[in-house]
Order: structure tokens, then C-alpha cells, then sequence
């Protein structure tokens, strides 16, 4: 469960404060999907930051399953990304030395698991990319990309999945495949989806959506937001 | 000013910071050129300007013998003549200090060119003449300081005792190797009959200088005409300006390799440089484009950037490589006569600018192509390919340049064979890295697969990275691995040098070395040296000269091969003696020796004289084998030898060159000389050194403690010279890779930050980093000594015949330091920047 208490975050800027996130609370429960749906500017990548541990909070707390990120050193955070949370990022950030299935393989690598092969590769299966294991980055379309940052984000079942933008650098046709896919990958699984996007039909898709603007959030009680 | 000059000039001016790099390799890969260049035109300058001078006339007939009247009168008619005598002797001071010299009685036509210049001013006929029972000499001011001699002051040579009546200021003909070899001591042709030298077996050399209007190549072949069978060395000027020039050229040629080397390896640089500065550019090219500016005039833009780069770049290279030079010529100006003027150095710099800017244009091109190949969407982008395709114009321009660039070095290289020689090498070595390269990218991405790798995730990714498209193993073999092969091949060869100078000499050596004892001193030699307590051997070996007259039954004169001048080659002399318990340490290369029970039968059934062994060098000119028959001349006889084997000596170890060497007994009759090697204490060898000076002058003998200082100090200077050249040439790489290592840190921190952000610690981050770095050390350590110690065990057996092996290990260390320096320093620096700031990642995102 994520549990998240009066977060706020500021950024210093040429001596000034910029207040980017005021009195964030929320909790999400396990097996949630959740949308974070704003304008542009308005701190959707800020808070799926904060909840990756991937920033320190000006003020608040972010507690997940129990566990004050707060309290953790930077080994500690990076050990719990490892072992907890899946990204998927919306320029998909693989890297360009390794092949598909090493790709896809990391989080088991970095684990250090014997069987991190054989996983990655069952997972590229899932993602309909086994006959692309061999194939670099570069030699991958933008949806295959994706794709196999969508298995390296669930090959090590992670309890937390956070995407975002997963279809912003994606065609239409392409984007709605992916998503389809992320939904279909999430639904085997009892991991919490924390997607931040401005596409109103993947946000809809999801159990609860959030709207942030001016970096205050709020929970949309109805389906039907309009952006 | 034309707008494209104008933003050329206001672009680059805000950009400066960003091509240190292209600038610093420039500078100091045409510091080098100019400096090997300068140097070379004052040597080509100093040394072939006037080889008559030099050599003392037009042409130069060298004879053991005064020659005979007719003789005489024909190069009378023909030219004017002087005879210059020359004898190696031992003179002494009154303080009892010895000094090897080279003995000049001259004559009334002395010098034929040039001019002799004495201090004080005076003729050489008065400086030299008999005054108040004593005659004069003349001495050269190298001898003066060594034996701290003033005018006025005593020397003795052989019976006389001569006062030192001028110092020579200038000889035209003064030897190159005169520092070394022995100083020029002039005396008059009476003093030098009075000293008690001359006599039959003394080694007098009568050099007959001739000076004519005629054409001396035309000269030379009609006294060859008239004197056919004679044996006296006849050599133009020609001939020696052609051996000066060659050794010349090898020299210089060795030097702009060098620096050629630098140049290209700083080439690398400048593309790295000029590529990160394109490509910060981005953005101005394609606002340039959409305000409608043609390609055309954009690369104008760049090209003229590069231009003004390369040409202020070179400018300050060939003032650096002035400064060198200067400093350079005044060492050398300690061994010969020799100075900087304002014409080589002009020479030179106009040279080694051109180079610049044509290694400038070669690397840039295809780099600038590649830039604006590229659409403006593409541009704004910023989503261009790094294996974007160069147009045919680009492709052609580069191809311009590089034949351009190529045409220069042969033009500009001494020896075009030198230059053909490292064009070959750089293609082939080209080739070479990029096989290397292939096998390994290849060899990467297959174990990149095996188990034990998929096992261990921070080698997996450390291996990756090796065949990754832009991988750093090219750009790091080529300029680290060059730099530290050329560093760990001078290091070998100096260290076996300096050893051998500093402790195998002085170990293996006599303590003196003996010239010119004569056949009837042989045994009072002998006996004086066995006088003294600390004596642990001596040996004396006989040194007859000889002439080759016939090869298997034929007459050399007679003999027609191609590529084979056989006239010079009868008039060669050459030094003979037996094995005498291997005086000079020779070794057996082919064919075999002979020993006392088979000598008499092998003589037999050849049908010969005697057996012989012949050095290999002079075998290999007269195209000998073990079995061939060869009858020498000697002494107006000729005996007939079969050739049992070949032998090598041992380079900068020998003291004595025998050319062959005969069986016992086979030499008997001739015997009129010795040389000889005395082992025993250094403080008793110059005592005995005193007494033999003392009672036999014409004995040469000569301590291995000078010879060791003199040569220690030669190449104490050759070796700060390589130093120089190595350590700009290794900064020049270290510049390169530096760049190269710069180029992939951004690409590192990216991948380190992905692997943060998917919950790798930075200790296993840095641990990759760490293995990724060991595997390009441990590929360039292997490549550099694999060719490293492969240059330098070339050089050193068989150039300088040096066989010991415990040098080699010190390439290996050398080279695996400095690729752990290198790359330890490389990846701390990179560890201090590594700021990982996974929410980038996010960023993109809005």
C-alpha cells in the first residue's frame, strides 16, 4: 500500500522558491491502477519522481508498504527500486549496448538472479518481441521499444509499476497496443500502476484518476475528465 | 567583410573553450614536424653544402703506400694534387695524460677547398715548422680542452716532443666523428718522418686529394682506365655526399615518422574535437538552414572555422617547433660543427604548417560532412545518426586532402623509401586495428551469451560496451595503443643500450684494448703486461689486411653480377685474423667451424690453403655461401680458402671488425701487426697504458672506462632527445584519448543512470565502470607490447645485435602501468562527475 502525507515539494530557482507540489495526501492499495492526469507544468513528473524515490520531498512523507522512503540511505532506495518498483519511462531509456533480452533482463541482473534469462526471455514472449531477444535498440521500431521497456519494468514482479507517459512518444495505433499490453500484463499481476499521462482514454482506463494542477491534487470521483 | 567570415569569426569566438582539444593536437603534432624538419635541413645544410670541402677535393685516392711515380705524374697532368698523411697514434702530456689522436702531416697545397684556420693567425707551414730544435703542431680545441692544453705547452708523439703552437679554428675537412675517433693533430711531413712512426708495418694511410675542372664521376672511370688493376680506394665527392646524405635521410626520416605518428595520432583528436564542437552546433546550422542559407555557404561557414583553427594552430606549433629545434641544434653543436640559421627554420615551418592544415582538413571533413548532411528537422531534432552517409562531394573533398597530405610526406621525407615504408605501416596498422577491432567486437558480442557472463551482470554490461556502436576500443587502440607501443619500444631499446653501456661493457671488457702492436713487440708487449699483479688475461690476435681476388675459380674483376659493383669490391681491404680464443666474441650463423682433428683433412679434400669463417654483412654483399671457394690477396700473394661459415659480431660490443677469419697457421707469414684485449684492475691498466706509451708510441691502446664515458655520454643525449620526442607524442595520445574517454562519459553517465534509476547502487555502477575500463587496459597493455617489444627486438638483434632477453620485461611493466594510469586516472575523473540524477529520465516527460 502507498500511503503519502502532506508532500510538498520546492525547487530553488535563480534565489527564488518554485513551489511544485503543495499538501499532496493520498493513499493507493495494492493492485490500484491510478491515473495522474494535468496540464503540462503542473507536477505530474515531479510527484511519480518522488513516489520512484528518484527526488527528496521539501516536506512530507511517502510510505510504501509500511516503509518510509524517507528513512532509507541511497544503497537502501536502490535496493528498494530493485526490488519493488518497475518504470517505465516515456523515452523508454533502454541501453543501447545491450540486446533486447539483456535489456529486459536488468532489474534480474542487477539482483544478481540466476535465472534472470530465462525470465527476461519468458517476458519478451509475453510482450511478442521473443523473435527480437537478439536485436539492439537501435534496431527496434519506437513500439518495440517500448515493448521491451514494458517487460524490463515487470520481468522482477514488482509491487509498484510507474509509467510515465508510456504512449507519449508513440503513434495512435502503436499507443493503444502498448497500453493494451500494460493493462493486460498489469492484470496478471497484483502490482499497483501508477500512470502519469495526458491521454484521457489510458486514464480512463484506469480504477482512479487524479487530477494535479498547480500542483494540487485531486481525486476525480467520476470517470469522464476533461483535461 | 563578407557575412560568412564575419559569422565564422563571431561564432568561433564564442565557441573557443570547446576546441582545445583540436588546437592542442595541432600544435603539438606540427611542433614536431617543424622541430625533425629544421633539424634535418641544418644537418642536410651543414654536412652536404660543400662535400669537396669536406672531403678535401674532387676526388680522393686512399692507399697504404705512398703511390708510385707514374702514378704520380698521371694525377699531375690530370688535376692538382695534395697528400695528406694520416696516422691514429697515441700523444701524451707532460702531466702523463694520454689521448688517442689522428696524426696530419699536410703539404704546401693543403686544403684544396676551404680555408684553415689557425689561432693565432698564422700559416700552417709556420705554426708546424722547426723552431729552436723543436717542431710545432697544430691542435684541434676539442684535444686542448680534454688534455687542458695551452699554446706553448708540450706533446709528445712517438720520439718527439712538439710544442703546441696554434689551435685550428677551422678545418674544411675536419671528420664528423673527430670528437670521438680521435682529434686532428697537425705536424709537418718531416716531423711526422722524425717521430719514429714510419716505418714498414706502420698503418699510414696517404690520402691523395685531387682537384680538377674535369667532371669527377668522368675522372674517376678514366684513372680506373689507366690503372686497372690497381688496389687503392677511389671515391668522388659525389660518392661521399651519397653516404653522408643516406645515413642522413635515415636519421631525419626516423625523426618525422615520429612525428608524422604524432600528427596522425593527434589527427584522431582533432576529428573527436571537431565532432563534439559540430554537433554543439546543431542548432545554429539549422537555424542557419531555415533562414534560407545554402549548405553550400554554411560549410563555408565551418570550413573557414577550421581554417583559421588549424591556421593559428600551426603558427603556434611551428614557434614551439623553432624553440625545440634551437635547443636540439645546440646539443648537437657540442658533437658537430653545426648551427640553426634563419633558412632551415623557414623551410621547416612552411612545411610543417601545410602538414597542419592538411591533417586539419583530413580529419574535419568527413566530420563537417556528416554534420550537414543532415535536415534541419533533423537537426532541431537533434536526432542525427552517428553513422550518417557522407555525400560524393564530401567524400571526394576528404579523398583530396588525404592524397593531398600523402603526396607530402613523400615529398617532403629524405628517403622516399623511409616514406612509402609508413605509408605501408600506417595502412597496414590501420588494418590491423581494424581486424583487432572486428575480432574483438566480435569475440564480445559472443561470450556476451555465456553463462558464467549472464551470471555476472556488471561484466555482461563491461563486455557489452565493447562492441556497442560507438564503443571507445577504436579511437583508445588507435592513439593509446600507438603512443605506447612507440613508448615502450624506445624504452627497451635505450634500457638495453644503457645497460650495456653501464654494466655488460664493463663487465665483458678488457680494460684496455690494444692497436698497432707490431710483430717484433708482440712478446715485450706481453711480458710488460704480465708484470702487472691484477692481470687475469691477455690475448693478442695477428690483423693482416688482404684483398679478395677470386670467388670459386674466377677473377673478382671479372665477375659480371648485377646490383654487384665487383671493381670496388677487389679494392675493398679487409681485416683478417684467426680465432685466437674468440677475441670478440663472434657467433656462428651458418656453416660450421673447424676443429684440430679435421682441419688438415677438410683443407685436403677441398683442395685449399685453409679454411675461413666471413663475417655476415660482408658475406651477404659478395653474395657467399658456406662451400664456396674465395682466394684472398695478401701481401702480393694469393691463397685460396674454402668458406666453412658465416659469423656475426656483436654490434656497439666489437671492438675489432675482422672481416674473416682463418684457420691457425693460414695467416702465419703476413703476420706483421696484433691487436689485443688486457683484462686487469682499472688503476693498473693506466699505469701499463703509461709504460707502453712510454716504450712503444705506435702501440694505440685505449681504456674501456673512456670508451664507456664517452658513449654513456652520446647517448645520455640520444636519449633525452627520444624522451622529448616520446613524451609529446605519448601527451599528444593521452590528448586523444582524454577527448575519447570525454566523448563517452556522457553516454556512461546516461547508461549509470538508467541502471540508478532500475535500483542499481553506485558501487556496482562503479564496479562496471571499473571492469569495462580494465578490459580496454588490458586489450591496449597486450597490443603495445605485442608490437612494442616486437619494434624493439627488431632493433635491438638486428640492428644493434643486442641479444640479452631481461630487458623485455620492462616494456611489459612499462605498458601495463601506464594503461592502469591512464585508465585508473580516466575512470576517477569520471567517477568525480558522475552526478547521477535518475529523475532526468523523467524530465522528458513535461
Amino acid at each position: 500500500m502507498i500511503r503519502v502525507d502532506d508532500l510538498a515539494m520546492a525547487y530553488q530557482q535563480e534565489g527564488e522558491t518554485l513551489a511544485v507540489l503543495h499538501d499532496i495526501s493520498f493513499e493507493m492499495a495494492q493492485g490500484d491502477t491510478v491515473a495522474i492526469v494535468g496540464p503540462s507544468g503542473s507536477g505530474k513528473t515531479t510527484l511519480l519522481q518522488l513516489l520512484a524515490a528518484l527526488e527528496q520531498p521539501t516536506t512530507g512523507r511517502i510510505d510504501i508498504d509500511g516503509q518510509a522512503l524517507a528513512d532509507l540511505t541511497p544503497d537502501a532506495l536502490a535496493d528498494f527500486r530493485r526490488d519493488n518498483m518497475g518504470i517505465v519511462f516515456q523515452s523508454f531509456h533502454l541501453i543501447d549496448s545491450l540486446h533486447a533480452l539483456a535489456n529486459a533482463a536488468l532489474p534480474l541482473d542487477i539482483r544478481g538472479a540466476a535465472d534472470a534469462i530465462p525470465r527476461a526471455r519468458a517476458m519478451l514472449e509475453r510482450v511478442g518481441l521473443s523473435h527480437r531477444a537478439r536485436h539492439y535498440p537501435r534496431q527496434l521500431s519506437g513500439g518495440e521499444q517500448q515493448r521491451v521497456a514494458i517487460a524490463r519494468a515487470l520481468v522482477h514482479r514488482p509491487r509498484l509499476v510507474l509509467a510515465d507517459e508510456p504512449t507519449g512518444n508513440l503513434d495512435q495505433h502503436t499507443g493503444t497496443r502498448i497500453a493494451d499490453l500494460l493493462f493486460e500484463l498489469h492484470a496478471e499481476s497484483d502490482a499497483t500502476l501508477v500512470l502519469v499521462t495526458h491521454d484521457m482514454r489510458l486514464a480512463e482506463r484506469c480504477k482512479r484518476q487524479f487530477w494535479l494542477e498547480d500542483g494540487r491534487l485531486q481525486e476525480e470521483q467520476s470517470r469522464g475528465l476533461s483535461a | 567583410m563578407d557575412f560568412r567570415l564575419s559569422f565564422a569569426c563571431r561564432d568561433l569566438g564564442e565557441s573557443l573553450r570547446r576546441v582545445w582539444l583540436f588546437c592542442a593536437c595541432l600544435v603539438l603534432g606540427v611542433c614536431l614536424v617543424m622541430a625533425s624538419g629544421a633539424v634535418y635541413q641544418m644537418l642536410n645544410r651543414s654536412l652536404l653544402s660543400d662535400t669537396r670541402a669536406l672531403m678535401g677535393g674532387d676526388v680522393e685516392i686512399e692507399s697504404n703506400q705512398p703511390l708510385a711515380n707514374d702514378v704520380q705524374a698521371w694525377l699531375a697532368e690530370h688535376g692538382t694534387v695534395s697528400l695528406m698523411q694520416e696516422l691514429n697514434t697515441m700523444v701524451s702530456t707532460r702531466d702523463g695524460e694520454f689521448r688517442l689522436v689522428e696524426l696530419l702531416s699536410t703539404d704546401a697545397a693543403y686544403p684544396l677547398y676551404g680555408q684553415l684556420v689557425l689561432s693565432p693567425a698564422q700559416s700552417l707551414q709556420a705554426a708546424t715548422a722547426k723552431q729552436n730544435g723543436h717542431w710545432g703542431v697544430a691542435i684541434d680545441p676539442v684535444l686542448a680542452e680534454r688534455l687542458k692544453l695551452a699554446l706553448g705547452d708540450w706533446i709528445s708523439v712517438g720520439q718527439l716532443e712538439m710544442q703546441v703552437r696554434a689551435l685550428v679554428l677551422e678545418q674544411p675537412d675536419r671528420r664528423l666523428n673527430a670528437n670521438w675517433r680521435g682529434a686532428p693533430v697537425l705536424v709537418a711531413q718531416e716531423a711526422l718522418n722524425a717521430s719514429g712512426l714510419v716505418h714498414p708495418a706502420s698503418r699510414i694511410e696517404y690520402e691523395y686529394r685531387i682537384r680538377t675542372t674535369q667532371n669527377a664521376e668522368q675522372w674517376k672511370r678514366e684513372f680506373v682506365a689507366a690503372f686497372p688493376d690497381s688496389e687503392w680506394e677511389v671515391r668522388t665527392f659525389a660518392d661521399r655526399s651519397e653516404r653522408i646524405a643516406e645515413r642522413l635521410s635515415q636519421i631525419a626520416s626516423g625523426l618525422l615518422i615520429v612525428a608524422f605518428s604524432t600528427l596522425f595520432i593527434g589527427g584522431l583528436g582533432i576529428y573527436n574535437s571537431i565532432a563534439v564542437y559540430l554537433h554543439s552546433k546543431r542548432a545554429t546550422m539549422a537555424t542557419l538552414k531555415s533562414a534560407g542559407l545554402r549548405d553550400r555557404h554554411i560549410a563555408h561557414i565551418y570550413l573557414l572555422q577550421v581554417g583559421l583553427l588549424a591556421g593559428v594552430s600551426g603558427l603556434l606549433g611551428v614557434v614551439l617547433g623553432g624553440l625545440l629545434a634551437w635547443a636540439g641544434s645546440l646539443v648537437l653543436a657540442q658533437e658537430l660543427p653545426m648551427t640553426l640559421q634563419g633558412d632551415d627554420a623557414l623551410q621547416a615551418a612552411g612545411i610543417a604548417w601545410l602538414f597542419g592544415m592538411l591533417t586539419a582538413y583530413s580529419f574535419t571533413l568527413p566530420a563537417l560532412g556528416k554534420a550537414l548532411n543532415v535536415d534541419v528537422a533533423s537537426l532541431f531534432r537533434d536526432s542525427q545518426s552517428d553513422e550518417a552517409i557522407l555525400s560524393r562531394g564530401w567524400n571526394i573533398a576528404t579523398l583530396i586532402a588525404i592524397v593531398l597530405l600523402t603526396a607530402l610526406v613523400l615529398i617532403v621525407i629524405p628517403d622516399v623509401l623511409f616514406g612509402l615504408a609508413f605509408l605501408a605501416v600506417v595502412l597496414v596498422c590501420l588494418a590491423f586495428f581494424e581486424g583487432v577491432v572486428r575480432v574483438l567486437k566480435h569475440t564480445a558480442e559472443r561470450i556476451e551469451g555465456r553463462p558464467w557472463l549472464l551470471r555476472h551482470a556488471a561484466w555482461r554490461f563491461a563486455v557489452a560496451n565493447l562492441h556497442r556502436p560507438d564503443t571507445p576500443l577504436r579511437a583508445t587502440l588507435l592513439s593509446l595503443g600507438a603512443a605506447l607501443t612507440l613508448l615502450v619500444a624506445c624504452t627497451v631499446v635505450v634500457v638495453a643500450l644503457l645497460r650495456m653501456i653501464h654494466d655488460t661493457i664493463p663487465e665483458e671488457s678488457p680494460a684496455l684494448i690494444l692497436y698497432d702492436v707490431l710483430g717484433d713487440q708482440q712478446s715485450e708487449v706481453a711480458g710488460m703486461a704480465e708484470s702487472y699483479a691484477s692481470l687475469r688475461a691477455l690475448t693478442l690476435s695477428p690483423l693482416v689486411r688482404g684483398r679478395v681476388a677470386s670467388m670459386n675459380g674466377q677473377p673478382l674483376r671479372e665477375l659480371n653480377t648485377p646490383k654487384v659493383d665487383w671493381q670496388e669490391m677487389a679494392r675493398d681491404e679487409h681485416k683478417l685474423s684467426y680465432l685466437s680464443g674468440n677475441i670478440d666474441g663472434i657467433r656462428l650463423v651458418a656453416g660450421t667451424l673447424w676443429n684440430d682433428s679435421n682441419l688438415a683433412q677438410r683443407i685436403k679434400q677441398a683442395g685449399v690453403d685453409f679454411l675461413f669463417i666471413m663475417e655476415d654483412r660482408e658475406a651477404e654483399q659478395m653474395q657467399v655461401q658456406p662451400g664456396d671457394t674465395i682466394g684472398f690477396s695478401i701481401q702480393g700473394q694469393t691463397k685460396t680458402g674454402l668458406l666453412s661459415g658465416i659469423y656475426s659480431q656483436r654490434g656497439i660490443q666489437t671492438r675489432f671488425w675482422f672481416e674473416a677469419i682463418f684457420s691457425d697457421g693460414a695467416l702465419d707469414p703476413f703476420i706483421t701487426m696484433y691487436v689485443g684485449t688486457v683484462y686487469m684492475d682499472d688503476e693498473e691498466a693506466l699505469a701499463l697504458q703509461t709504460d707502453l706509451a712510454r716504450q712503444f708510441p705506435n702501440v694505440i691502446t685505449v681504456r674501456t672506462e673512456e670508451l664507456v664515458a664517452s658513449a654513456a655520454e652520446l647517448l645520455g643525449k640520444g636519449t633525452q632527445g627520444l624522451a622529448v620526442l616520446s613524451a609529446i607524442s605519448l601527451l599528444v595520445s593521452l590528448m586523444v584519448l582524454s577527448s575519447v574517454m570525454a566523448a563517452g562519459r556522457e553516454k556512461q553517465t546516461y547508461h549509470a543512470v538508467i541502471l540508478h534509476a532500475l535500483g542499481a547502487r553506485m558501487a556496482y555502477i562503479r564496479s562496471a565502470i571499473r571492469i569495462e575500463y580494465a578490459l580496454l587496459a588490458t586489450i591496449v597493455s597486450v597490443f603495445s607490447i605485442v608490437l612494442g617489444l616486437s619494434i624493439a627486438a627488431l632493433i635491438l638483434q638486428l640492428r644493434l645485435k643486442i641479444y640479452t632477453l631481461d630487458v623485455y620485461w620492462l616494456g611489459v611493466i612499462l605498458a601495463i602501468a601506464a594503461s592502469a594510469l591512464v585508465f585508473g586516472l580516466g575512470a576517477r575523473y569520471l567517477f568525480q562527475r558522475l552526478k547521477l540524477r535518475p529523475a532526468s529520465l523523467l524530465r522528458d516527460a513535461g
